[in-house]
């Protein structure tokens, strides 16, 4: 287990890893748990009484679910269940990762740290998944010029969003070498917002 | 690393110029140049030459290669090649971007050599897209390729290290989660 937590303390301040491990999952609790009744908006209960279900947070139900201790059980996301990878596996390029769930496959690589029965098929799936996809991100990231890619890459995950930019920027400096823009010396964005930010201040002073 | 940079580097090829100008032997940290003479071709850097062509003070004798003829076979030899073929110069489209540019009159048929250079980096562009797709798809650790110049190498870069990135910890957790499983 300490290879997770090293995992983890590796993205300690990164903003993606944390709306990754915020992803709701769903969860059976295994034995009272006192005066948090409330999380549980349909009882009136004061205490969560064992067999309740309800969505917790990764964060959450990694400490609640471990070998030590077992207060709750976790089950897979919908997302995640053989259904959805049989779905993956028949073609990965229309589905919606976005929609399932915009860090999906970085939720993925933690879901297998419950030592799930399905953990492998899950693997396996996140990696024969990104190959299906890989070849659509690679052929719009690189060939898209000059337009809107809003609607290429709404179906992508974040992380695969990253990879398209990452393949924009290379098409783009390529371009502007190509049209011999590079040689213009322009003027740093930096610079021209800062202008910008003084002269609407010196406006608002005068 | 920025495409001009490529460019820079591109601009240490050597290439003939004919001067038409007198001036002794200079030297420079990069090695002795001329003496420069009229009428007598010399051999300086790209860098040079374009600086004193677009001066007018020589006439730049294009490369072997930057012919019709050649880039056509060439072109028809990278077609028909499943692999990439050894290009005649490792900065092939730099070096005929800056003489396209600067030395126009210089080059015979200049408009068919810039759309013949063209077809050979698309061609050259989609071969090395599906041979990363191949690679990607295998679970192979490595690939070599060869011939590749640093252009093409350089416009894929961000793009295929970060999915590689991406690749990799998807497998690294594979391999780790079944470890835990089996202790």
């Amino acid at each position: 287990m300490s290879q997770t937590t090293g995992h983890a303390s590796d993205n300690y301040f990164s903003l993606d890893d944390i709306l990754t491990t915020q992803e709701k999952l769903p969860c059976k609790v295994e034995m009272p748990i006192y005066r948090l009744g409330y999380l549980d908006q349909s009882s009136d209960d004061s205490t969560l009484q064992p067999g309740t279900k309800l969505e917790m947070p990764f964060w959450l139900a990694r400490s609640l679910c471990s070998r030590r201790r077992h207060i709750v059980s976790v089950e897979m996301p919908r997302a995640y269940r053989e259904s959805y990878r049989q779905i993956f596996k028949a073609d990965p390029n229309v589905v919606d990762l976005h929609k399932l769930g915009p860090y999906f496959y970085g939720f993925g690589s933690y879901l297998l740290n419950f030592q799930h029965s399905e953990a492998a098929d899950i693997g396996n799936s996140l990696v024969k998944t990104f190959q299906g996809r890989f070849r659509k991100i690679m052929d719009s990231s690189q060939n898209a010029l000059n337009q809107d890619t809003s609607k290429l890459t709404e179906k992508l995950d974040e992380s695969e969003k990253k990879i398209f930019v990452a393949g924009q920027l290379g098409l783009h400096d390529f371009q502007r070498w190509e049209t011999r823009q590079t040689e213009k010396l322009m003027t740093s964005a930096m610079v021209q917002k800062h202008r910008k930010r003084k002269r609407a201040v010196l406006e608002e002073t005068s | 690393m920025d495409p001009s940079e490529v460019e820079f580097l591109a601009e240490k090829e050597s290439i003939s110029i004919v001067p038409n100008f007198t001036l002794d032997q200079i030297y420079l940290i990069s090695g002795d140049l001329g003496p420069f003479s009229p009428g007598l071709p010399t051999t300086v850097p790209l860098w040079m030459a374009c600086s004193l062509k677009q001066r007018q003070k020589c006439r730049i004798v294009p490369p072997d290669w930057m012919d019709v003829e050649k880039l056509s076979e060439k072109k028809q030899e990278e077609l028909e090649s499943k692999f990439f073929t050894q290009m005649p110069s490792n900065h092939y489209l730099e070096v005929s971007q800056l003489l396209l540019q600067c030395a126009t009159d210089d080059i015979p048929k200049a408009d068919e050599v810039k759309t013949l250079i063209k077809d050979i980096w698309d061609l050259r562009m989609a071969k090395l897209r599906s041979s990363v797709e191949v690679f990607v798809k295998s679970d192979a650790t490595h690939a070599k390729l060869n011939h590749l110049t640093l252009m093409e190498i350089n416009t894929v870069r961000p793009f295929l290290t970060a999915a590689l990135d991406h690749m990799h910890a998807l497998r690294s957790n594979l391999t780790s989660g079944s470890r835990l499983s089996q202790d």
